[in-house]
This record gives structure tokens, sequence and C-alpha cells, in this order.
């Protein structure tokens, strides 16, 4: 009797060997094995330093913030960039090729490229300069390595809101559209078609891709490293940090930081997607 | 199992199966085993080490260097020795010793994938208590005839006893720079550059430890605070720690709101910094490598104005090196190279200011005649000062106990917002 698990063994193995025993030895290094120097049997101490150090708590809440702003902006710009492209079909190449544009971008470049431009002395702050609407690159906003992240939040919002329109708009086929024609004919307004018709026929691709965003976003730790504020850091830079600390004592605590990013965001995910569920039962 | 079946699953572990069973190259002119090398003729290793490669891994962190290492010392290798370098460009040496350190982890003795570190203070330190590097040889490299062991800031890598596990490459001193045109007369000690931010509010700021860069200069800041560097020089001392480190946390927090950004943030790298000094955010900067303002200088990043100066208090001045793991596959080459950067040419071409300005590692005196007139003859940048008259104020580096402790204290006392 042939089991339906058979094909999707191969790809389970090489997630099981590279994912997830990656995931356990990670576990077992926050635990102390093998010894790290200070740490001579297997302990929960790098856990309990961890979770009682306020510097954790203070950039996970900034993570949260990242992720969190990232990911509302990034879903409501993409469905409002997939409403209209339902609504206006004939400019859907157009939309489609400007979505298409920055997929090949990494976020580094994207990272780099805000420092170029939004800096306080970059591009964008020289033309003020020139065209005499500051005195000084400290009269400019500071959209760079500022408290409230927020270079770190445009530069993820620019990338995924066209990752996550895309995979909108890769949902919606003609069926949608007859369905919001004849909402149309039987009188619903546009707004009314929109709440009543659009909105529940992409909800479940837009929870998906909003997901998937939040969990990238709360773990990347590129663009944070590159535009974040000194302190806090997000909580991916705090793990980097001590694992590339010359005091190697303090490997297990980057481990078990490491697990906490995953714990976090596994937490943040299931109460968004539970969320979700209501919303669609309303 | 249907036989299609069984095929398409044997097809699909394909991609997973064949690179484990790819035989791994054989390295050429292996010399994993470096016991046998230690005080063999020098031309014997020559001729062991010929057609090897070695991977050696150093901060990348500056287009001079990088171009040093790749073109002039790698050219020279590949001509002489047939020797292949591969240049690892690092953010941070830290990374290399964690590779190394894993590694060992890992039970890998003899196939590291790091022959050769550029390397000092607290990640030799670590290497040394690891057990992850290799020493005992550096006798045998004739090119160790140059070296003054006698010299303590030879002989102690900050504090640490070199015991033959690193090899000397060059002197470093920490210079500060202004801008002669926008700022005419810059503070000149530490207690001067405290007034001066406080008057000049947002025109000043530092990499946040544990940046090399900005971890040396919480360093001067905290000799200043202890009247001295006297009673700080030694093992670390608990108690003097806990008398003067107040004292530093309330100068910097002191000067907290009157830098960039009212210190909200600091630049988390030297790199960084020196952007900011380049587009005008700041006024001062500083390095441990001066010769680098030269090289900006040349190569249109910094104005022709630049100006780098010392301390009248003093500045940190070290020696780097180069190190060996101990599970390096390639230790023949790695010591040919070590005694190519160590040789008289190689450290006049590196103390050129158009291609390095390094201070050389090696003592001068030792070279050929011809080579010590080539040291004295050597063009001066403008924008550089002579790195002779910057060593008339040198203050030597902590060690590595004292550094961990001001670094994680700056942080949780002066970064914590």
């Amino acid at each position: 009797m042939r089991s339906p698990l058979l094909p999707v063994l191969p790809a389970l193995a090489v997630l099981a060997l590279l994912f997830y025993g990656a995931l356990a030895l990670s576990a077992a290094r926050s635990l102390g094995i093998p010894p790290a120097p200070g740490l001579d049997f297997p302990s929960l101490a790098p856990w309990r330093l961890v979770l009682s150090d306020p510097a954790v708590w203070r950039s996970a809440g900034l993570s949260l913030w990242i992720s969190a702003v990232s990911t509302a902006l990034s879903a409501m710009l993409a469905f409002g960039v997939a409403v209209l492209i339902r609504q206006a079909p004939a400019g859907r190449p157009v939309l489609g090729f400007l979505l298409r544009l920055n997929l090949t971008v990494p976020h580094l470049v994207g990272a780099a490229g805000m420092l170029f431009l939004w800096a306080q002395s970059g591009l964008a702050a020289r033309v003020a300069l020139a065209a005499g609407l500051i005195d000084g690159p400290a009269a400019f906003p500071a959209l760079i390595w500022d408290p409230w992240a927020l270079g770190i939040v445009l530069v993820y919002v620019w990338k995924e809101a066209p990752f996550i329109a895309l995979i909108l708009l890769a949902q919606s086929g003609p069926a949608d559209a007859a369905r919001e024609d004849t909402a149309r004919t039987l009188g619903a307004s546009r707004l009314q078609v929109i709440r009543h018709v659009t909105l529940p026929s992409l909800l479940p691709g837009l929870a998906a891709a909003s997901a998937i965003v939040f969990a990238f976003t709360f773990g990347a730790y590129e663009v944070p490293l590159l535009l974040g504020a000194s302190d806090p850091v997000a909580l991916p830079v705090l793990a980097w940090q001590r694992f590339t600390d010359p005091d190697l004592a303090a490997r297990p605590q980057a481990m078990a930081l490491a697990l906490l990013v995953a714990l976090l965001s596994a937490a943040a995910i299931l109460v968004h997607l539970g969320a979700v569920r209501r919303l669609r039962a309303w | 199992m249907a036989p299609r079946a069984a095929l398409a699953l044997v097809l699909s572990l394909l991609p997973v199966l064949l690179p484990a069973l790819a035989l791994p190259p054989a390295a050429r002119a292996d010399t994993a085993d470096g016991a046998r090398l230690i005080g063999r003729p020098w031309a014997e290793i020559e001729a062991e080490a010929r057609g090897g490669e070695v991977n050696f891994f150093l901060w990348g962190g500056a287009d001079s260097i990088n171009a040093y290492v790749s073109d002039y010392i790698g050219g020279i290798l590949k001509e002489r020795y047939g020797i292949t370098l591969n240049r690892v460009p690092l953010t941070d040496t830290a990374d290399a010793v964690s590779i190394v350190l894993t590694e060992k982890e890992a039970g890998n003795t003899d196939r590291g994938s790091v022959d050769l570190i550029w390397i000092n203070g607290v990640n030799f330190r670590t290497m040394r208590q690891g057990g992850l590097v290799w020493c005992g040889y550096t006798s045998t490299l004739p090119n160790d005839a140059l070296v003054d062991w006698s010299d303590p800031s030879v002989a102690r890598d900050f504090g640490v006893p070199v015991d033959g596990c690193e090899v000397p490459w060059s002197g470093a001193q920490m210079a500060f720079a202004h801008d002669s045109a926008r700022l005419a007369e810059p503070p000149r000690s530490i207690p001067a550059l405290i007034e001066w931010v406080k008057a000049n509010p947002g025109r000043f700021t530092y990499p946040a430890p544990p940046d090399f860069n900005g971890s040396a200069f919480v360093r001067h800041v905290f000799y200043h605070a202890a009247g001295g560097v006297e009673g700080l020089l030694g093992p670390f001392d608990q108690a003097r720690f806990d008398a003067v480190a107040p004292r530093a946390w309330a100068i910097l927090n002191g000067i907290e709101p009157y830098l960039w950004r009212g210190g909200a943030t600091y630049p988390n790298s030297i790199a960084q910094l020196q952007t900011l000094f380049a587009n005008g955010e700041v006024d001062l900067s500083f390095e441990y490598n001066p010769s680098q303002f030269g090289v900006g200088v040349e190569n249109g990043t910094f104005p022709a104005t630049v100006r780098t100066f010392g301390l009248t208090d003093g500045t940190l001045a070290n020696t780097s090196y180069t190190a060996i793991p101990f599970n390096s596959p390639h230790k023949a080459a790695a010591m040919v190279v070590q005694n190519l950067l160590l040789s008289g040419e190689a450290q006049l071409h590196k103390a050129r200011p158009d291609v390095w300005g390094a201070p050389p590692g090696i003592d001068i005196d030792r070279t050929a005649p011809k080579l010590r007139a080539a040291f004295a003859a050597l063009p001066v940048h403008p924008s550089v000062i002579p790195a002779a008259e910057l060593a008339k104020s040198a203050l030597p580096e902590l060690q590595p106990e004292w550094i961990a402790a001001i670094e994680k204290g700056w942080i949780e006392n002066v970064g914590r917002k």
C-alpha cells in the first residue's frame, strides 16, 4: 500500500537534515551542549540570562514594531494595488511590470540605496540644501539610524508590498471579476464591492503573504544592521552581536536569542492567523 | 513499490547525495603537520610550499590594504613560489576566530579553511586560550631576524606574551583628523576635546564599542579619567576598574547630549564615522591607521585640506600580527607568506603613503643599508602626520580583560538609552 508520504520524502529529508537539524543543534548549544567556556555542564543559565535581560526585551519590542508596521503598511498597499488592478484591468501590464521591477533587487542593495538617497547628507538632502530648504545636514529629517526605525520600515515596505501584491494578483481570476460585476449590477457601491466581495476573496492570500512577510522582517538582520540605531538594536542583530563577541561564554546566549527570534515570530504568526480566522467569520 | 516510483525516488535524492559523495580535491602541498616543519632548512620548506594555496583572512574595510595584499603580495607569491593567495575579507577578525573554533569543535584538526589571520589583542587571546593557533615555528622564518623581540610592544600583544605564536606585521597608532578649511584649530588633548564638544554641539561622535576604533577612543577617555595609564597596566584589577570606571562613564554621559544626533545613536562602525566626516556631518574623525586619511584624500573621499594630528596627552599604539591556525593544511605555504610579509622590501612598499602607509612591524635598523636609506627617504603625505612624530607620545595598550570590561561597561552605562 503506497503511502502518500513517499514522494515528499526527499524534500522532507533535506528539510529535516538542514533546517530541523540546525534548529536542534542551536537548541543544544543554547543549553551548553557541548560545554562552552564558563559553562561546565548543560544548564538553563543562558536562557535565564537572556530572558531576564531588559536589553533583550527592548530589542524584541523594536523587532515587533518594525515587523508589525512593515507588514501592515505592505499589506494595505498591496491590497490597494490589487483592488486598483481589479477595477481598471487595462493598467495591469504596466502595474505588473512596476511590481516585478524590484523583485530582483536584494534588501541589502535597497538599504544601501536608502543610505545614498535619504541620509542627512544624502542626495535628497543635498538637493534640499541647494534649493535653500535646509541650511545644513542636521536640519534634514533623520530617516536613518533613528529611534523609530523609519528607514528600515521604508526599505521593507518598498520590497514587500510588491511581493504581497504579486501573490494577490496570482490568486485572483476571472471568477472574481464575474462576482464583482454581479455585485455591481445588484446595486452595490464601489466601497461595498470591496468590503463584501474583493476583501473576502483576497483574504486567504493576504493572510498567508502577511505571515511570510512578518516572519521574514522579524528574523532578518542585514537591513537593521545597516540602517538601525545603536541602541536598542533589532533582536537578530543582538543575537549576531553576542555570537561574534570575543568572549566565547556569550555564544550559548546568542543561540538562545536566535531561538527566541523563531519562537516569538511563530507566536505572533499564530495570533495573526487566529485573528484572520475570526475576521473571515465576521 | 512500483519501479517507476522507485526510480523517481532515487532521482530526486541524487541532488542531495551527490555532493556528499564527491571527494574533496587533494590539496597541493598539504602540510597540516606543523611539528615536522619547525627547524627545517628554509629551502626545503619553500620547496614543499611550491604550488600551494593560502587562505589569508583579514579585515577588508580598506581598499588600499586589499590592493597591497592581493596585488603586490599575491603577485610576488605567484611569480616566485607559484603560491596562490586567496584574500578573504572580514568585517570583524572575530569571524575568522569563530570559523577556527567551530572547526575545532567539529573535530577538524588538519583540514581547516583558514591558513593565515591578521590578528592582535582580544582575538589573539581568544585563539591562545582556545588552543586554536600554531606556535613555536617563528624562529624557522629567515626574516624573523628582522624582528626586535626584545621590544616589549612587539613581544607582548596587548599585554599577552606572543610566545612564538604569531609574527608581527604592522605598527599602528591612533591619530585624529580635522578639515583645516572647516575647523582651523582642533582640540589637541582629551580635556580640550571634551570642552570643544560641549561648545560645538552635534559636531562630534564616535563609533559604539565593541567597534575596534570606537573602543580605542573610549580607552583614551578612560586613561584621562584614571589620571594616566600607569595604574591600569598589568593584569585586570576589579577594584582599580571600579574606582576609575564611574568617572569615565560620567564624562562620556556628560558629553552625550552634545554629540551628533544628540547622542540618540552612535555610528556602528568606523566606516560609518568616516562617511559622516567625509560628508561634513561631523568635524573630527580618528583612526588607528592615519595613513588612511592620505589615501582618502588621494582618491577623493576627503578634501585635500584634511590634516591628521596626535594628542598632547598621547594616543594608543600597538602592533598587529599574522597567525597560523593549528589546523591549517597549508602551513609551509603560510610560513612562506609570513616570511615575505616580514621582508624589508614588502615592509618598505607597505610603508609608502600611496600604498598603505603603515609603520613597519620589523626593526628598520636590522635591514640592509639600501633599504634603511629608502625608509628614511619615504615621501610624507601633507595630510598624514609622520609616524615618527606621532610615536613621541605613544600610550601602551591595556590587557584584553581590561578592554572587555571597558567595552561592557560602556555598553551598559553609556550606550544604553
